[in-house]
C-alpha cells in the first residue's frame, strides 16, 4: 500500500503516520502539508515518508501533487485529512473544505494508480434537533439548514460531494464522519470551548457528548485503508459523558447560564481573547448532544473505539454499582 | 372479564432488601449512551419509594410476567396532569421485577425541549420517544415503558377517566420488527388522584401542546393499583408484519383490548378510590 495523507502537519495527521508506518502492509507514505518544511516533531523520520509541501487550495498545485510525486511513488490511495480549522467560515475554508476536496476528488479519478479516497468528514455535517435520535447513524439527515454557520454548510458540502461520487467511478470512496477529535489545531470546537477556566453551557441542558481521541482516530483512518468496501461510516470515540463532566474532567468551572445570554457572552470572548469557539456552531448540540452510532464502523471496518482521552483531571471513583460492562458496537 | 379478586404478589423487593444491582450498561463515566445515571435513579427511588409505598400505597399484582431478560415493551394507560403514573409504574418495574431490570420510558418529543426536567428524566432512565432510541434499546434487550395515548391521555377530560384515547400503534410495529413480547399492565388510580382542572391550549411552553392546571395542588393519595397482563407475542407473524399498516393495526388492537379488559378487572376489583 502507498497512501498519500494530506494535512499531514495537524496532529491527526501526524498520528496516521506514525500508525501507518507501523504498518508492515504500508511501503511508503507521501505526505502533505501546508508548511515547506514540517514542524518540528510533528512527524516521524522513516526513509518509508516522503514530505511534499502543497497548497491544496491551489488546483495546479493539486493537479502537480498527485501527478507529479504521488504518481512517481505509485501511490494507490488518498487519505484527504486536511480541513480548514477555522469556524467563521472564511472564503479561504471553503476552498479547502470544498474545492479542494472536489479537485482532489476528480484528479485521483483521473490518475489509474490510484484505487482508493478515504475522505475526514465530520460530525457537525449531522442535522441535530430535539427529535433526532440521541445516537446518529449515516441515514439521519445532513445540516442543510440555511441558517446553518457558513463553516458547517462547506463540511456538509464537502461530504455529500464525496458521496455523490461513491459508485460511479472506479474509486473505492469511503468517507468517515469523525466524532469531535479533543485535541489541539484540529477544528475542534469543543477543545476551544474547554481553553478558558469557565465553561458555560446553557441553563437546564446538560447532553450527552462523545469526543474521539487521536489514537481511535488514526486507528479508524488505517481500518479504512485495509478495508474491502468503501461507504460512509461513523466513528465515535471511547468517553461518553455529559458536558458538565467534560468541563469537570478538563479542570474547568461549570457554569450554566440562561440560553439567549450564551452567544453574546461567547462572541465577546472571541473579541477579547481571540479563541475560535462560536455558540451558534454549537448551540443544537449544547442542548441535544448528537453522538456518532459507530455499529457500521465496528461491522465495516471492525472498528471499536479502544484509547480513551487522557484527561487532565483524575476521575472520582466510579460507584459500585456502576462498574463499566462496556458493550460492542455502539460508540461507547 | 374476571372481576373477582386477584391473589396478591407475595412480597417483593418493594418491602424486603434493597434490590440488586440492575443491569446497567456504562458508556464509561457512569453514564450509559442515552444519559442514564444508577447514582441519580437512586436518590430518586430514595425519594420516590415513600411515595410508592405510603402515599400511593401501590398494590402491584403479575409482575412476574415481566420477562427477566431480553427485549420487552410494557404498554400501560397514561393520564394524570403531570407523569405521576409512569414514575409509579416505573418505580414498580424496577423495585419489584426480578431480577431488577431498569425501565426506560419513552417520553414525548417535546420533552427533551424542557429545561432541567428533560436532563433529569434523561438521568432516570427516560429516552426521547423517537424510532432512532426505541429501536436501539429494544436491540440491546432493553425493558421499554410505552404509553400509546400519548398526550391525548393526559389531555382526556375526568369524564373520560379509564376510556383509551388516540391509540398509536407504533409498540405492535416494534414488538413485530423485534420479537419483542408485549406486556399490557393497566393503571388504576392514577386518574382520579391529579385530575386536570383546565388545559391552556394557547400556553405552549417548549413545544408542549399544552399547559396542565391540576384539579388539587397535589395529588390526591388515591391508592394506585397496577395490574400486568399475560406477555402478547406476535412471534406467529413474520418480521416483514411490521411494514403491513393493517396487520400492525390489528396487533395494536389487539394490545388495546387487553389492557381494556385489564383495567375494567383492575376497577371491578377496586373496593375505593383510597383502598
Amino acid at each position: 500500500m502507498r497512501p498519500l495523507v494530506t494535512g499531514a502537519t495537524t496532529p491527526l495527521g501526524g498520528s496516521v503516520i506514525r500508525i501507518l508506518l507501523g504498518d508492515p502492509e504500508v511501503d511508503h507514505l507521501v505526505a502533505t502539508g501546508i508548511e515547506r518544511d514540517p514542524p518540528a516533531g510533528a512527524l516521524p523520520s522513516s526513509p518509508r515518508l516522503t514530505y511534499q509541501r502543497a497548497d491544496l487550495t491551489r488546483a495546479r498545485t493539486a493537479h502537480d501533487l498527485l501527478f507529479g510525486v504521488a504518481r512517481q511513488r505509485g501511490v494507490d490511495t488518498v487519505i484527504h485529512l486536511a480541513i480548514h480549522r477555522s469556524p467563521h467560515g472564511s472564503r479561504a475554508s471553503r476552498r479547502l473544505d470544498v474545492e479542494a476536496t472536489r479537485e482532489l476528488l476528480l484528479l485521483a479519478e483521473s490518475l489509474p494508480s490510484i484505487e482508493r479516497f478515504i475522505f475526514r468528514s465530520a460530525a457537525d455535517v449531522y442535522a441535530v434537533r430535539h427529535a433526532t435520535p440521541d445516537l446518529l447513524d449515516e441515514d439521519q439527515p445532513l445540516e442543510l439548514d440555511r441558517r446553518a454557520p457558513a463553516s458547517v454548510r462547506d463540511h456538509v458540502e464537502a461530504d455529500l460531494t464525496a458521496c455523490a461520487r461513491m459508485g460511479i467511478g472506479r474509486l473505492a470512496i469511503t468517507v468517515l464522519r469523525l466524532a469531535e477529535v479533543l485535541a489541539p489545531a484540529q477544528g475542534s470546537q469543543l477543545w476551544d470551548y474547554l481553553q478558558s477556566r469557565v465553561c458555560l453551557r446553557p441553563l437546564g441542558f446538560d447532553p450527552m457528548v462523545n469526543v474521539l481521541s487521536l489514537d481511535d482516530a488514526a486507528a479508524a483512518v488505517r481500518l479504512a485503508l485495509h478495508a474491502r468496501e468503501g461507504g460512509v461510516c461513523n466513528i465515535p470515540g471511547a468517553d461518553t459523558l455529559p458536558l458538565s463532566r467534560i468541563a469537570a474532567r478538563w479542570g474547568r468551572v461549570d457554569l450554566p447560564v440562561p440560553g439567549p445570554l450564551l452567544d453574546p457572552l461567547y462572541r465577546l470572548r472571541t473579541r477579547v481573547i481571540g479563541l475560535d469557539f462560536r455558540y451558534d456552531v454549537n448551540t443544537r448540540r449544547f442542548h441535544f448532544g448528537g453522538m456518532l452510532d459507530g455499529r457500521r464502523a465496528c461491522e465495516r471496518l471492525g472498528y471499536q473505539p479502544a484509547h480513551p482521552i487522557d484527561w487532565p483531571v483524575a476521575a472520582s471513583p466510579v460507584p459500585h454499582h456502576s462498574q463499566p460492562r462496556h458493550e460492542p458496537g455502539v460508540g461507547r | 372479564m374476571n372481576g373477582g379478586r386477584e391473589a396478591a404478589d407475595p412480597p417483593g423487593p418493594a418491602s424486603a432488601a434493597p434490590p440488586a444491582p440492575p443491569l446497567f450498561r456504562d458508556a464509561g463515566h457512569g453514564y450509559d449512551l442515552f444519559g442514564l445515571r444508577p447514582a441519580t435513579l437512586s436518590r430518586a427511588v430514595a425519594v420516590g419509594r415513600p411515595l410508592y409505598q405510603h402515599y400511593f400505597r401501590v398494590d402491584s399484582r403479575g409482575i412476574d410476567r415481566i420477562p427477566a431478560s431480553g427485549s420487552v415493551i410494557v404498554v400501560a394507560n397514561h393520564s394524570g396532569a403531570l407523569p405521576v403514573d409512569g414514575a409509579m409504574l416505573c418505580l414498580d418495574l424496577l423495585l419489584r421485577s426480578s431480577p431488577s431490570r431498569i425501565p426506560r420510558a419513552v417520553a414525548d418529543w417535546f420533552v427533551p425541549l424542557v429545561p432541567f426536567a428533560g436532563t433529569f428524566l434523561t438521568r432516570l432512565g427516560v429516552v426521547a420517544g423517537n424510532r432512532g432510541n426505541v429501536r436501539l434499546l429494544l436491540e440491546r434487550g432493553e425493558l421499554l415503558v410505552v404509553f400509546p395515548e400519548g398526550v391525548a391521555g393526559v389531555a382526556k377530560p375526568f369524564r373520560e377517566r379509564y376510556r383509551l384515547q388516540g391509540w398509536r400503534v407504533g409498540h405492535a410495529e416494534l414488538a413485530l420488527r423485534h420479537r419483542a413480547p408485549v406486556v399490557p399492565a393497566a393503571i388504576i388510580g392514577a386518574e382520579e388522584s391529579w385530575p386536570v382542572a383546565v388545559r391552556l391550549r394557547g400556553a405552549r411552553l417548549f413545544g408542549a401542546p399544552y399547559l396542565p392546571v391540576p384539579a388539587t395542588p397535589l395529588p390526591l393519595p388515591v391508592k394506585y393499583h397496577v395490574r400486568y397482563g399475560e406477555p402478547i407475542r406476535f412471534d406467529h407473524l413474520p418480521v416483514e408484519a411490521a411494514d403491513d399498516p393493517d396487520l400492525v393495526a390489528e396487533c395494536a388492537a389487539q394490545v388495546r383490548d387487553a389492557l381494556e379488559e385489564l383495567i375494567g378487572r383492575g376497577l371491578a376489583a377496586r373496593r375505593g378510590l383510597f383502598r
